[in-house]
């Protein structure tokens, strides 16, 4: 195997691929990425067994042929090259010589032939969609994943597609962040699957504020086609839980903030959230919002702002991280928070169809 | 919520202590909560079972569940620990019937219907290869010993049932027996079976988490986890397993914090459907002091014995050994080994291994006459008879005519408690177990057996008569109670059942 291919591109495609490789793992080949070279460029390939990202990328090949070479080495030399131009040659002892400009390396690799076998996948329901909807529904949810392992069915955004809306839904327990857009699917597509979080993380990384996305869903896979890149990820298997059962389905009092200025104060505030409970209080009155933090061997720390509510007296307490995790991934101006009462779930909405549930911390005194 | 000892959650509380119970709960959270919260969240709670170690309560739904677990532990906690006094480990069970809104899962049914209409698309994911290179690597790192598969196991009428079982737990874990749990005495195959199903398993699903262990090394970790103060990753280890496999089970007679460790354990495998397979020396009745609970979960699924192997088996086995470690050894010897020595596999090979390392010594041809000779050692130890707890118990019952409960029992008449000395006299001079050990096997205190053995050695020093009934129960006991024979005789007797007096034997390792 032969080939010549820009810096610039391979690295970009390298560090796309890179992150699925885990520092980790029981099998070295794991941690190698499958180069594969053809008439039409190269083909790269990293898997942790459940997820896998393939990236084709432009090249002039002078033979073809295919290797693996350890993934983050390979990056980080062609991250240091001196010049733009990268002379690439494989032997057949899988031993890869790099040349650019005055500089010479070898790397040696493994056979591809030992590489896990990408082979098909079973009947599966293809569609479209929009990559900057995609982007900005997993941006709102996947904050909210949770990370106990033991409810493995929370470790991933539930997907659901039905009745024309595309639903992501993630929850640990304590909070739950839900996004539903409108989306046209040809009929018979509906389906219903969670996507682990790791896929997620590299979907989010691929995805661009622009075009369109390849997905095709089957029994226990999903793959992602978008850019000149592949995702294929397993699926978690199991029911996500019925979520809507947490979502109150009213509320008695709207207050209404700049989103910015909140997300500053909270940040500002919780300095000093008390370590125990990890909880800062959320007093609301007359259009304003005093935010304060106790911490009884530290200090305190209050910051008022100005909102727009009108109801009674309101003070509850929340886990200031839970707070600002959806303030941090919106990008509206204003957000509402809806509230029952003291004791009862919050609801942090913005003018588009997202919604953020947030459990109250009970406060002594 | 598989496999789980009533309650069943469709199914309303008519207990009326629960209800009860459930009313002061209700009261004590709408104090502590509010009322809003507590009619948001607790309103269709039920409380189903309640014992000192899990308080079982059925949620109206898994979300219902999850969310009260992370937010209300510590006012539920708080609410049963003061109605109850303690509060053991709290779990939900999900009643999804009682719930109302059903949107997203009936879209998923909905979508059932449409499946015809599927756009056939060919992406290409990932199908596993695996070299027997990587089966290797795998089953090493999952505790797994190489020569131990379903290949090289010659299932005979003594363990076919027990074969038969192993191959339907690899070939699907957790939907068929669960736990398996083998028993049998030492040397007769549970170990091999046990690394076969993870092998086969392994080899059928590369990705699942197998793990082999022996109790003790469960008992190891587990003490290591607490010294170093890092239990959760010890839970990780075991409660993430697809397959846990686990020899010698009667080592965690008498360990207390290990069975409550295990019972955890065991009860998260089984929920998630994960299949676990258990091995040890005697039936899960019979372990010494363990938890009830425990023993009733480990007769849920199958218990198979694996008897001692017959003659014909016995010789298929070294036959197989023979051809496997290239040995010259003739099927005449190998008849002539299997007739004479009875014992367990390890015994037999042992016997193989001495007849051929003789063979290749001497200089002329090895005739099947001389394997008496050479094995005559080992025909000897097996030979011996080795009483147990249960054995003598049953002997010294039977001389008194009494019921062998009653020696367990409690009772103190004259007659039954004197049948309990002379037990404890005769367990103590006739095994090698410590004072503790012949303690929990009357599930006494040592005091007790130290003064009945005190007690014992007087009446028979001061009375001919006594000493001379207590002679006649040891001299039934030490000939397995037939008439005195001749070795060889003796050799061809029916065996003894395996099973005798395992109760109260210190635990007996299979070495592997």
């Amino acid at each position: 195997m032969k080939f010549q291919i820009e810096k610039d591109v391979f690295q970009d495609a390298l560090n796309q691929v890179q992150h699925v490789v885990s520092s980790r793992t029981t099998l070295p080949i794991l941690s190698n990425v499958l180069i594969r070279a053809d008439e039409l460029g190269l083909e790269l390939s990293t898997t942790d067994l459940d997820v896998t990202i393939t990236k084709r990328v432009a090249a002039k090949v002078a033979s073809t042929g295919s290797t693996t070479l350890p993934a983050r080495r390979l990056a980080s030399i062609v991250r240091e090259l001196p010049t733009n131009e990268i002379d690439f040659e494989v032997n057949a002892d899988n031993a890869a010589t790099v040349k650019s400009g005055p500089s010479f390396f070898k790397i040696l690799g493994l056979p591809a032939t030992e590489f896990p076998v990408i082979g098909e996948f079973g009947e599966a329901r293809e569609f479209t969609i929009d990559q900057k909807l995609l982007r900005d529904a997993l941006r709102k949810t996947s904050y909210a994943i949770s990370t106990d392992e033991t409810r493995y069915v929370l470790n991933g955004v539930n997907c659901i597609i039905g009745e024309g809306m595309l639903t992501l839904v993630a929850t640990d327990g304590r909070r739950l962040a839900m996004v539903e857009q409108d989306l046209e699917f040809p009929a018979g597509n509906e389906t219903g699957v969670i996507i682990p979080t790791k896929a997620v993380n590299e979907l989010q990384r691929l995805l661009d504020v622009s075009g369109e996305l390849k997905v095709a869903i089957s029994d226990n896979q999903a793959s992602f086609e978008l850019n000149g890149s592949l995702l294929i990820t397993k699926l978690i298997e199991g029911n996500y839980p019925n979520f809507r059962q947490v979502i109150p389905n009213q509320a008695n009092y709207r207050v209404t903030v700049e989103r910015e200025v909140l997300l500053a104060a909270v940040r500002r505030v919780s300095l000093l959230a008390n370590e125990k409970t990890n909880s800062i209080k959320f007093a609301f009155e007359d259009n304003r919002l005093a935010i304060s933090a106790n911490s009884p061997e530290i200090g305190e720390a209050e910051e008022v702002i100005d909102v727009r509510y009108s109801g009674p007296r309101l003070v509850v307490a929340f886990n200031p991280e839970f707070v600002m995790a959806p303030l941090r991934n919106l990008d509206q101006d204003e957000v509402f928070i809806d509230l029952i009462d003291e004791s009862s779930p919050g609801v942090i909405k913005i003018d588009e169809p997202f919604l953020y549930v947030i459990m109250p911390m009970r406060v002594a005194g | 919520m598989h496999n789980h000892v009533p309650p069943d959650p469709n199914k309303p509380t008519n207990d009326p202590q629960l209800n009860q119970l459930w009313n002061n709960i209700s009261h004590e959270l709408r104090g502590s909560l509010g009322d809003s919260p507590f009619d948001l969240w607790f309103s269709d709670f039920r409380l189903a079972a309640v014992s000192p170690e899990e308080i079982v309560m059925v949620a109206p739904g898994t979300m219902y569940a999850i969310w009260v677990e992370e937010n209300f532990k510590t006012p539920l906690i708080s609410a049963f620990t003061k109605y109850l006094g303690s509060c053991g480990r709290i779990r939900f069970e999900v009643n999804e019937s009682a719930s109302t809104a059903f949107a997203a899962d009936q879209e998923l049914e909905g979508g059932e219907s449409g499946r015809e209409q599927l756009a056939r698309v060919v992406p290409r994911i990932l199908v596993e290869k695996v070299s027997e290179e990587k089966l290797l690597e795998r089953g090493r790192a999952s505790g797994l010993v190489e020569i131990f598969r379903f290949e090289n196991f010659v299932p005979g009428e003594n363990s076919e049932l027990a074969w038969a079982a192993a191959r339907a737990v690899a070939d699907q874990p957790g939907k068929t027996y669960q736990p398996l749990f083998f028993h049998s005495s030492c040397g007769l195959g549970k170990t091999h079976l046990l690394h076969a199903i993870g092998w086969e398993s392994l080899r059928q699903r590369p990705k699942s988490k197998v793990l082999f262990v022996t109790a003790e090394q469960f008992a190891n970790d587990y003490i290591d986890a607490i010294q170093k103060n890092a239990l959760v990753p010890f839970r990780k280890r075991y409660r993430e397993a697809d397959l846990l496999l686990i020899d010698d089970v009667q080592f965690l007679g008498r360990k207390e914090g290990l069975q409550r460790e295990f019972f955890h354990t065991f009860n998260r495998l089984a929920d998630q459907r994960k299949q676990i397979v258990l091995a040890s020396d005697c039936p899960a009745s019979e372990i010494n002091e363990l938890e009830e609970r425990l023993v009733s979960r480990f007769q849920w699924g199958l218990g198979v014995e694996i008897h001692r192997p017959g003659l014909e088996t016995r010789a298929a086995i070294l036959r197989r050994k023979r051809d496997d470690w290239r040995m010259a050894v003739s099927d005449e010897v190998i008849d002539r080994i299997v007739e004479r020595v009875r014992g367990n596999v390890r015994a037999l090979e042992g016997a193989l291994i001495r007849v051929a390392m003789v063979a290749t010594l001497s200089e002329e041809p090895f005739s099947p006459e001389k394997v008496a000779e050479v094995i005559a050692e080992l025909c000897d130890a097996d030979d011996s008879r080795q009483v147990g707890a249960e054995e003598i118990k049953r002997a010294v019952a039977e001389h008194y005519d009494i019921d062998v409960n009653i020696i367990n029992g409690k009772k103190r008449t004259a007659r039954i408690a004197e049948a309990r000395q002379v037990a404890m006299f005769l367990v103590r001079s006739l095994t090698d177990l410590s004072l503790v050990e012949v303690a929990s096997a009357f599930g006494k205190d040592h005091g007790t057996v130290i003064y009945a053995v005190k007690k014992m050695k007087k009446r028979c020093e001061d009375s001919a008569a006594f000493k001379s009934s207590v002679e006649l129960i040891k001299r039934r006991l030490v000939r397995g109670g037939s008439p005195m024979e001749s070795p060889r005789a003796k050799r061809n007797a029916p065996t003894s059942h395996p099973r005798l007096g395992y109760g109260a034997k210190p635990a007996e390792f299979d070495a592997e």
